[in-house]
C-alpha cells in the first residue's frame, strides 16, 4: 500500500518534472496548434473552404528560411550568446547563389556547398573572436553583420540574379510541401547532436561556463562550433530565400536577425542560455509565419507586421518568464 | 571641443591610485588623439579637409551621433543595450514633421509630442526589462519593430498627407544656424555633454548608475532602487533618441523611412570606441563623444577618396573588431 503510494507519487513527479523541462516545447505546439485552427477559421470565414495544399506548401515554403536561421540563433543562445550577424549572412549568402549558380545539377551542387561553406566561414569568425577573443558577442556579431552586409552589396549591388526553377523545385518545391523534409531532418539531426558530445557541450557552457571547463568541456572550442553552425544554417536559410525569391537581394536577409530571435523566444528556449529543445526554435518558426499568415487574412495593414511581430516577442518573453517562475514555485 | 577635459573625474580617483589619469579616462584620450589622427589624415588625402567649414560640418553631423550615443551610454553603463533607437529615432523624426505641419505655431506642441513618445517608448523597454525580467537585448529589439510597425502603419508607409511635411523653420533654424561663428546644432550638443557629464560625474544618480552597472544586487541592498534607474534610464536612451531626430529632420528638412537604420550601429561603435564597458560600470559619456567624432571623421575621410558604400560598411566593422581586440576583451578566467 505504502509502497503504491510512493510508486504512484514517485510517477507524478516524473512527469511533473518532464513537463516542468519540456514546458516550453509544449507551449510552442499549443501556440502553434492554436495559430492554426484560428488560421484556419478566418480562412474558412473568408473563402468558405478550408486551406489546402497549396496555403500548406507556401507556409512551409515561406517558413524555411526562418526555419534554418533561427535553428542556428537558437544554438547560439544555447551557449549563452547571440548572433547579430545572421541577416548579413543571409544577405550574402542569398546574393551569392543568385549570380553563380547554372542551371545544371553539377553547379547546383558546387554551389550550395561553396555557399553553405561561405556560411560557415563567416560563423567561423564570429566563433573565434568571441570564443578566442574573449568578446562580446553581441559587439562582435554587430560588428561583423555591418562587414557581411558590406560583402553583399560588393556582391550584388542591385538585386537580381536568378536561381534555376530546378533547384528551388528541390529546396523548397511550390506543387507539394517537401520542404517539410528538411524541417524533419533538422529536427532528427538535433536529437542526435544532442546526445553526441557536443550538444551536451552545448549546455553545460550555457548553464556554467565555469563548471563546464572544470569538467573538462573545451569552452572555447564548443563555442567555435556553436557559431560556426549558425552561420551554416543561416546559410542555409539564404539558399531557401533565395530559391523562394528565384533571385537574390543583398538586403533581403537583414530581417531575419529580429525574426531568428523571435522563433527561438517564442520556442522557449532560455535567452539565459543552457535551457531548451531547439526543435522548439522550429515550431516557434512556424508560429512567426502562421502570425503573418493570420495578420494578411485579418486584413491588417502589412505595414504593421513588424509592430505584431515585436509584440508577440515582449509577450512571449514576459509571459515565459512568468510561467518558469510560478513553476519554480510550484515545485518548491 | 572646450569641453573635453577628461582628466577630472571622481570616477576615476577611486581607481587611480594616484595617477591622475585612470586607464579608462586613458581610452577618452585615445579616441580623441585618434579624431585629431584622422582629421590630419584626411587633409593628407584630400588638402581642405581640416579647414574650420569642413571640421563644423563633421562636428555637426557627430552630434547626432552623439546625441544618441548618450542615450546608449545610459544603458550601458548599467551593463544594458538599447537595440531600439534606430526606430525610436525615425519616428520621432516623422512625428515631429507631420505633427509641426511645418508650422512655427505648432514647433512647441510637436516638440513636447515627439520627445514625450521617446520617453514612452523607452520606459516602456525599461518597465519589460526592470519589472517582467526580459533581457535588454530581446525587450529593445522586440521595441524596435514595435516603433518600426507603428511608424510604417501610421505614416502608411510615407504616403500620408502629412508626410511631405518640412520640419518648422524654427527647428531647422535652431540646427542650421550659427551664433559668433559655430553652428547652433553644436550648442545644444555641448549642453548636452555638460549636462550628462555632471549627472554621470557629479550627481547621487551618476553614482547608482555606476553602482548598478558593476553589482546590481550589491547596489540594491545598500539601498538603491535599481528598477527606477533602470526606468528612468531607459527613457532618458528614448528621449535622447528622439531628440536626435528631432535635429536629424531639422538639418535635413525633411524625414524619411529608414534614415533612423545607420544610429544603431554607430551610437554603438561610439560608445565602444570611447572606451566604455560593455558589460556596465566603466566608462564616461566624455568618451562616447570622442567616439562620436573620431567615427564620423572616418566616414567623412572615407567619403573624400570615393569609397563606395560596401567598402565603408566593411571597414566600419573591421575597425570595431580591431579596436575591441585592442581593449575590449574579457579578462581570463583562471
Amino acid at each position: 500500500m505504502q509502497a503504491d503510494r510512493n510508486q504512484a507519487s514517485l510517477r507524478a513527479s516524473r512527469s511533473a518534472h518532464w513537463i516542468g523541462r519540456n514546458i516550453g516545447l509544449l507551449l510552442v505546439f499549443a501556440i502553434l496548434a492554436a495559430a492554426i485552427v484560428l488560421y484556419c477559421a478566418i480562412y474558412f470565414v473568408q473563402q468558405n473552404t478550408l486551406p489546402g495544399n497549396f496555403e500548406l506548401t507556401s507556409t512551409v515554403n515561406n517558413t524555411m528560411p526562418l526555419a534554418m536561421s533561427g535553428l542556428g540563433q537558437a544554438i547560439v543562445i544555447l551557449t549563452r550568446g547571440i548572433d547579430l550577424s545572421v541577416g548579413g549572412i543571409m544577405d550574402f549568402t542569398n546574393a551569392l547563389a543568385a549570380i553563380h549558380m547554372q542551371d545544371n545539377p553539377l553547379s547546383m551542387v558546387v554551389w550550395t556547398a561553396v555557399v553553405l561553406g561561405a556560411g560557415a566561414l563567416g560563423g567561423l569568425l564570429n566563433g573565434l573572436l568571441v570564443g578566442y577573443g574573449r568578446l562580446q558577442p553581441i559587439l562582435v556579431t554587430l560588428a561583423t553583420l555591418s562587414i557581411f552586409q558590406g560583402v553583399a552589396l560588393r556582391v550584388l549591388p542591385e538585386p537580381g540574379g536568378a536561381i534555376p526553377p530546378r533547384y528551388t523545385a528541390a529546396l523548397v518545391n511550390t506543387d507539394q510541401p517537401y520542404a517539410l523534409l528538411y524541417v524533419l531532418a533538422a529536427a532528427l539531426l538535433w536529437m542526435a547532436l544532442r546526445r553526441a558530445r557536443i550538444g551536451v557541450a552545448l549546455f553545460a557552457v550555457g548553464n556554467d561556463e565555469q563548471s563546464a571547463r572544470a569538467h573538462g568541456v573545451d569552452v572555447v572550442r564548443t563555442k567555435v562550433i556553436a557559431y560556426t553552425l549558425s552561420g551554416l544554417l543561416a546559410a542555409a536559410g539564404g539558399l531557401c530565400l533565395a530559391a523562394n525569391a528565384t533571385a537574390g537581394d543583398a538586403t533581403s536577409g537583414n530581417g531575419f536577425t529580429l525574426t531568428s530571435i523571435v522563433a527561438v523566444v517564442l520556442g522557449g528556449i532560455s535567452l539565459f542560455g543552457g535551457r531548451g529543445n531547439m526543435i522548439g526554435a522550429l515550431a516557434g518558426a512556424f508560429v512567426t509565419t502562421m502570425i503573418v499568415n493570420i495578420l494578411f487574412f485579418a486584413h491588417i495593414d502589412p505595414l504593421y507586421q513588424s509592430f505584431y511581430e515585436g509584440l508577440f516577442l515582449i509577450i512571449a518573453v514576459v509571459l515565459g518568464a512568468a510561467l518558469g517562475g510560478l513553476l519554480k514555485r510550484g515545485r518548491g | 571641443m572646450s569641453a573635453t577635459e577628461p582628466t577630472e573625474q571622481p570616477m576615476a580617483e577611486t581607481r587611480s591610485r594616484g595617477l591622475r589619469i585612470s586607464k579608462d579616462n586613458w581610452r577618452i584620450v585615445y579616441a580623441f588623439l585618434a579624431a585629431i589622427l584622422l582629421f590630419v589624415t584626411g587633409e593628407f588625402v584630400h588638402p581642405g579637409f581640416a579647414s574650420l567649414g569642413s571640421i563644423e560640418s563633421i562636428l555637426t553631423i557627430a552630434s547626432f551621433v552623439g546625441l544618441a550615443a548618450a542615450g546608449q551610454t545610459f544603458v550601458i553603463l548599467i551593463g544594458g543595450i538599447d537595440l531600439s533607437s534606430p526606430w525610436v529615432l525615425n519616428g520621432a523624426a516623422i512625428l515631429m514633421a507631420t505633427s509641426s505641419l511645418g508650422q512655427d505655431g505648432r514647433s512647441l506642441y510637436a516638440l513636447a509630442l515627439t520627445l514625450g513618445m521617446g520617453a514612452l517608448a523607452g520606459a516602456a523597454n525599461g518597465v519589460g526589462i526592470a519589472f517582467f525580467g526580459a533581457p535588454a537585448v530581446v525587450m529593445t529589439l522586440a521595441m524596435n519593430g514595435i516603433m518600426e510597425g507603428l511608424t510604417l502603419g501610421a505614416s502608411s508607409g510615407m504616403t500620408c498627407a502629412s508626410c511631405a511635411s518640412y520640419a518648422p523653420p524654427i527647428v531647422q533654424a535652431a540646427v542650421h544656424g550659427t551664433f559668433l561663428g559655430v553652428p547652433l546644432a553644436l550648442y545644444l550638443w555641448l549642453a548636452v555633454i555638460v549636462i550628462v557629464s555632471f549627472a554621470l560625474s557629479f550627481t547621487r544618480f551618476g553614482r547608482n548608475v555606476y553602482a548598478i552597472g558593476n553589482n546590481s544586487l550589491a547596489s540594491y541592498l545598500a539601498g538603491v532602487n535599481v528598477r527606477a534607474t533602470t526606468v528612468i534610464l531607459y527613457m532618458l536612451s528614448g528621449i535622447f533618441s528622439a531628440l536626435a531626430g528631432i535635429a536629424l529632420v531639422g538639418f535635413g528638412g525633411q524625414a524619411s523611412l529608414g534614415m533612423g537604420n545607420p544610429y544603431l550601429f554607430q551610437s554603438i561603435a561610439a560608445v565602444v570606441i570611447g572606451g566604455v564597458y560593455i558589460l556596465g560600470g566603466r566608462g564616461h559619456y566624455l568618451g562616447a563623444v570622442a567616439g562620436s567624432v573620431s567615427l564620423v571623421t572616418l566616414v567623412s575621410v572615407l567619403m573624400t577618396v570615393n569609397m563606395p558604400e560596401y567598402g565603408r560598411s566593411i571597414i566600419y566593422g573591421a575597425a570595431i573588431l580591431v579596436l575591441l581586440l585592442l581593449y575590449g576583451r574579457e579578462q581570463e578566467e583562471a
